[in-house]
């Protein structure tokens, strides 16, 4: 390897299998030292993989890593980490209940030996100051904002002299202003000499930030490292896609997912849809402190058939505990919730799903489906609980009326006996939508629905919830992708400290919406 | 007022001991409950070592030594081969009482007790009345200084926590868990030992078969009840040895007026009472235990 | 289905591994291992009149482990199997006092009710504290078990002791032989009918009611069924009450039958047992049939081995603590080689 002298990292026929499925095949790509380098592509392309190979804790099948003309043993942290190559999660990796002074100290190496508790915020204090992360060193990583965490996580990663920083999606859970200030960190940390492998999923970020591109499109390498100023947003929107799912794609729809330019909705015709009396109608919602999150704080929220509302916001502001309300999960401190004409405000969650509330919710692994369950008995559950307990059921018979279903749905499967946890995320997700999206479905909660999902799967669920909208459902989408916001909802609401700070129309202004979901034009209207 | 503190001393050092097992067990991530079983081992080891090396050191050697190896198994079994916790402990527990008793039938006949004919040093007479306590007692309060500096104010503390907590994060900075949960069930495994040679051997002077008698889940739920934390679970150990006593003072001052088998059932209702405490404290935290092998995470 | 045969072999495999140690116990203790597992087989099947006696302990610890199942199979480790056994039992034996002289087809439904009532009891506080507080159940219904064991030793030694008794072990007034259900042989029609009916109403609420669907559905993922609009304390106390109810109807079906009293600390290892059918059985109701009868065999060899092979009895304790110690290892090795080739759709 001649020219591997000149990389910071190098991948030479990285193969990762899980099983059957192949998540890396033969990627080999070299990184210069002292840039920023981008790596793209949807999800499920084998960014996250192709990160943790180089931050050894992944074992790839095959292939060899070399840092700094070094090559070392693949699948062991402690080795990649000696040779300087940290990784910044894109959940963050950090212990909740340890102190910012002590997620430092976890991760350190060298010497440790018997530490105070003054001790150690003395010996970090310098070293958080120097990154400009300002936090009180006694704090828990649970009780911080999500920005403060990933400064810390950044720099947990920084302990050691980290030559290669690989920052896996950073700027997936931030505001438009904290994408800025965390481009700004990534610079400073360029100009210190540190090379910064940024994996992202938007082409204008890309453009934004990055000196290198590379792509990678169903766990191939198909192009890159090759300098940014030589590629047109337009050859990467191919490059991500491929040609043949890019030909498939609305024009609109292919630059929400690939987050060509900055994102403005155009579409003025969608504004017809909504009409008649509101299905959901909250007024002066407020909530106990909520183990989804934060309490709500008088929120008043409308929704009328045949009308997708968007909830814009940083993770954490409240839209976890907004769908907890709606779905009766969280404790109210006041204001009263009408669905379709009831009130419905002591209603328990059973009774809300009778009268046509459905949950597609936040993780969808966790709260959408059991996932060592089978795809009936996930299927059927919705079903199950209108009735009695003790109402006999005809195990057969719910298999047949699962099968047609998830057929009608397009889910890829063997049989519904199956676990549910055998199937990719973008069939699981069709799974819940078979379950949830039913002709006396009202309103509609789809939380994050297209998290983690490649662009074809994404590009279904927009069009399942479209076409519900077009049936007159009434839609709350919550997403922390404003491309995704942009594209399909009819109005944008932001969510800001369990309020709601501000209402927009199409054509959305990103510059706008970004300001209320920080707080930096408190009540911008549009 | 001395009799009552020596009252506690004595039956609270083993459940110390094996407490302090649990916390660490527990600060990796792993649900002891095998410490009952490892207990009686070390009692029996300790009691059966003094017969045959006639020296204390090499009882406890080899009880530690046995221990060790019964909570490698437990590492084995739990962190290799996936198997519950909770079942694999109790398993460890039946073990440990059915082969000490085995033991004992196969070397003494049908003997229930066996007697040694010394066991830990004593402290002596420059302790005035303290003297008749063991040197092990004395020693507890350090060990568990040790325990706290060991698990809260190292890196190797903060990594065994991570590994309980967050296994991926502690992975991400080179810990590996498997092995921080074999080091932590190890030293635990040390602990038990103590703890059973404490029982057998420090006020004590013979080993009976079941003689543990559920002290190695009372000290599991000082673990829960105090918090995992080496010093809260420390008191947590205190308190239910405190109930004893005062369970067996009432006996002595009331007599056959109170039922003595509903007095002795007062550190079983105490730990429910506390583990639900703790619960409450915590803000309704919710249940950590879980039947791994039927659920999804 | 090659899902479930799978788990089968899987079982048997952890089994012998259990068994492989078991030998190296007996070995290292000075026994000779091969001798004494001939002589537990021989105990539980072989000789004459084997599966009458294994029968006779496989029943009371099938209707039990059915209901450990059912609360395992929820979500929650109830393993207070033992202590609801316990009460369950107490409460026939107070209930068997208060209903004496009554028409024995009035007064042994009564019992057997009290017994389930007890046993329910001693599983709905756990349930609650878990279900209202999230206190966790491993300890509390751990502790139950201790307690309900020092509240045999007071009724037998106190309100209902035996005044005739021998010194050694404390029990209770013998019930009275019109309203007994077995001889002390134990193996009698209707504790069969009983056990037979149990295990079909439990089979139809596992596999053919939405009780079943949804508490296996929120055994494996609470916050799943809670989304859907579950209310999860409905599902999990009446798991709770349903397996204490049947640890208690074990205890007072071993009060009414067998036994014809209660004596403290009888039957020490009903519940773990039960337990280990349960996790053997792989929590189903036909498999479970089919363990118990197994760890019948086991109970009852445990007592033919001292007396007609001059072995240790503890050697059955050591062969179930073995089982426990294996029975919920997942080995990926092992199940690679019995899938040969998974899938992913």
């Amino acid at each position: 390897m001649s020219n591997s002298s000149k990389s910071a990292l190098e991948c030479r026929n990285v193969t990762v299998k899980f099983g059957d499925v192949t998540a890396l095949s033969e990627v080999s790509a070299s990184f210069a030292p002292g840039q920023i380098h981008a790596v793209v592509g949807q999800n499920g392309a084998g960014k996250t993989t192709f990160a943790r190979v180089a931050a050894g804790l992944v074992q790839p099948t095959s292939g060899a890593v070399n840092v700094m003309g070094q090559d070392i043993r693949t699948g062991q942290v402690s080795e990649s980490r000696a040779a300087g190559v940290e990784l910044v999660h894109q959940s963050f990796a950090m212990p909740p209940s340890f102190t910012v002074a002590e997620t430092m100290e976890f991760g350190a190496t060298g010497k440790g030996g018997v530490f105070s508790r003054r001790g150690l915020i003395e010996k970090w204090r310098a070293h958080l100051a120097g990154l400009d992360v300002q936090v009180d060193l006694n704090r828990r990583i649970r009780d911080l904002p999500i920005e403060t965490q990933q400064g810390i996580e950044i720099a947990r990663a920084l302990v050691t002299d980290a030559r290669v920083l690989i920052l896996d999606e950073p700027t997936a859970v931030l505001s438009p202003a904290g994408i800025d200030m965390l481009f700004a960190r990534v610079r400073r940390l360029k100009e210190r000499g540190v090379t910064v492998i940024l994996i992202l999923h938007k082409i204008r970020e890309v453009l934004g930030i990055a000196d290198t591109v590379t792509v990678l499109r169903g766990g191939r390498k198909v192009e890159g490292p090759l300098p940014v100023a030589e590629v047109s947003g337009e050859r990467l929107a191919n490059l991500i896609v491929g040609e043949a799912v890019a030909k498939t794609l609305d024009r609109q729809d292919r630059d929400a997912l690939v987050g060509t330019k900055a994102p403005a909705h155009e579409d003025a015709d969608q504004q017809a849809h909504a009409s008649g009396p509101a299905i959901l109608s909250m007024k002066a919602i407020s909530t106990k402190p909520d183990s989804g999150g934060i309490a709500l704080d008088g929120v008043d929220l409308e929704i009328r058939p045949g009308e997708i509302v968007g909830i814009a916001g940083v993770e954490g502001n409240g839209q976890k505990t907004l769908v907890r309300a709606i779905s009766a999960l969280a404790d109210l401190e006041g204001g009263t919730i009408d669905l379709s004409g009831h009130d419905v405000t002591r209603q328990p969650l059973a009774m809300r799903r009778k009268i046509g509330l459905r949950i597609i919710p936040f993780e969808r692994n966790v709260e959408g489906l059991s996932l060592t369950s089978s795809l009936w008995q996930n299927w059927s559950a919705r079903e199950l609980l209108q009735g009695s307990l003790l109402k006999g059921i005809r195990p057969a018979a719910i298999r047949e009326a699962c099968d047609r279903s998830l057929k009608a749905w397009s889910v890829h499967y063997n049989n519904s006996g199956q676990r549910a946890g055998s199937l990719s995320g973008g069939n699981a997700q069709k799974v819940i939508l078979a379950r949830e999206i039913d002709p006396d479905a009202k309103l509609i909660i789809a939380a994050q629905p297209t998290r983690g999902l490649d662009i074809g799967a994404t590009a279904f669920v927009w069009q399942a919830l479209r076409q519900a909208r077009d049936r007159g459902a009434a839609i709350l989408l919550i997403s922390s992708d404003l491309d995704e916001l942009f594209d399909i909802s009819d109005r944008v609401v932001v969510m800001l400290s369990g309020r709601l700070n501000g209402e927009f129309h199409a054509p959305f202004d990103i510059g706008l919406v970004g300001a209320a979901m920080t707080g930096a034009a408190a009540g911008a209207s549009a | 007022m001395n009799e009552i503190i020596i009252s506690i001393l004595r039956s609270g050092t083993p459940l110390i001991y094996v407490t302090l097992a649990g916390v660490i067990a527990q600060r990796a991530g792993v649900w002891n409950l095998g410490l009952e079983g490892l207990m009686i081992i070390g009692a029996c080891a300790t009691i059966l070592g003094i017969m045959l090396t006639k020296s204390v050191g090499a009882a406890i050697l080899i009880a530690i030594l046995a221990c060790v190896l019964a909570s490698v198994l437990l590492w084995f079994v739990i962190d290799r081969l996936k198997a519950n916790p909770i079942i694999a402990g109790l398993g460890l527990t039946g073990l440990g009482i059915g082969g000490t008793a085995l033991a004992i039938q196969s070397i003494f006949g049908s003997q229930a007790t066996v007697t040694a004919p010394f066991g830990i040093p004593k402290l002596g007479p420059a302790f005035g009345s303290y003297g008749v306590l063991s040197v092990a007692v004395a020693a507890m309060p350090f060990v568990v200084f040790a325990m706290w500096v060991l698990l809260r104010r190292t890196r190797f503390g903060l990594r065994l926590a991570a590994c309980g907590e967050h296994p991926f994060a502690a992975r991400s900075v080179g810990a590996n868990p498997s092995r921080m949960r074999l080091a932590a069930l190890s030293i635990g495994g040390v602990l038990c030992a103590i703890g059973g040679a404490e029982l057998a051997a420090g006020s004590l002077q013979f080993f009976a078969q079941g003689m543990t008698a559920g002290r190695g889940f009372m000290a599991f739920a000082a673990v829960i009840f105090g918090a995992a934390h080496p010093v809260g679970a420390t008191f947590a150990a205190l308190f239910f040895a405190i109930v004893g006593a005062i369970g067996i003072r009432a006996q002595l001052t009331f007599g056959d007026r109170i039922p003595h088998d509903l007095l002795q059932a007062l550190p079983y209702l105490a730990t429910v009472f506390g583990v639900w405490l703790s619960g409450k404290l915590r803000g309704g935290a919710k249940a950590a235990s879980s039947f791994a092998e039927l659920r999804d995470q | 289905m090659k899902d479930s045969l799978i788990t089968v072999v899987r079982s048997l495999i952890f089994v012998i591994f259990a068994l492989i140690l078991c030998a190296l116990v007996f070995q290292l203790a000075g026994y000779n291992a091969p001798v004494l597992l001939w002589a537990v087989l021989d105990g539980a099947f072989l000789r004459s009149g084997a599966i009458e006696q294994s029968l006779r302990w496989a029943l009371p610890l099938f209707i039990t482990a059915v209901g450990v199942g059912i609360s395992f199979r929820a979500g929650f480790f109830n393993i207070g199997a033992q202590g609801q056994f316990y009460v369950g039992a107490i409460c026939a034996a107070f209930a068997a006092e208060a209903v004496k002289g009554g028409p024995a087809f009035l007064v042994i439904p009564t019992l057997l009710l009290a017994g389930m009532l007890g046993g329910a009891l001693w599983a709905l506080w756990p349930g609650l504290l878990r279900l209202r507080s999230g206190t966790d159940e491993v300890i509390t219904t751990l502790m139950g078990n201790f307690m309900a064991g020092l509240l045999l030793v007071y009724v037998t030694s106190g309100p209902l002791k035996d005044p005739s008794g021998s010194g050694q072990q404390a029990s209770s007034r013998p019930l009275d032989p019109a309203y007994r259900i077995s001889d002390s042989l134990g193996l009698s029609p209707t504790i069969i009918v009983i056990a037979v009916v149990v295990g079909i109403l439990m089979w139809l609420l596992v596999n053919r009611t939405a009780f079943g669907v949804l508490a296996s559905l929120a055994g494996r993922n609470g916050t799943m069924v809670e989304w859907q609009g579950a209310r999860l304390w409905k599902l999990g106390l009446s798991s709770f009450l349903v397996s204490g109810a049947l640890a208690g109807l074990a205890g007072t079906i071993e009060f009414m039958g067998p036994n014809g009293r209660i004596a403290s600390g009888f039957l020490p290892a009903h519940g773990f047992t039960a337990i280990l059918i349960a996790l053997v059985a792989n929590l189903s109701v036909l498999g479970t049939a089919v363990a118990a009868v197994f760890f019948g065999g086991l109970a009852s060899a445990a007592l033919y081995l001292p007396i007609m092979a001059g072995l240790p009895s503890a050697a059955i304790d050591i062969i179930n603590a073995a089982i426990a110690l294996f029975i919920t290892a997942r080995s990926t090795f092992i199940d690679r080689v019995l899938r040969l080739g998974g899938r992913k759709t």
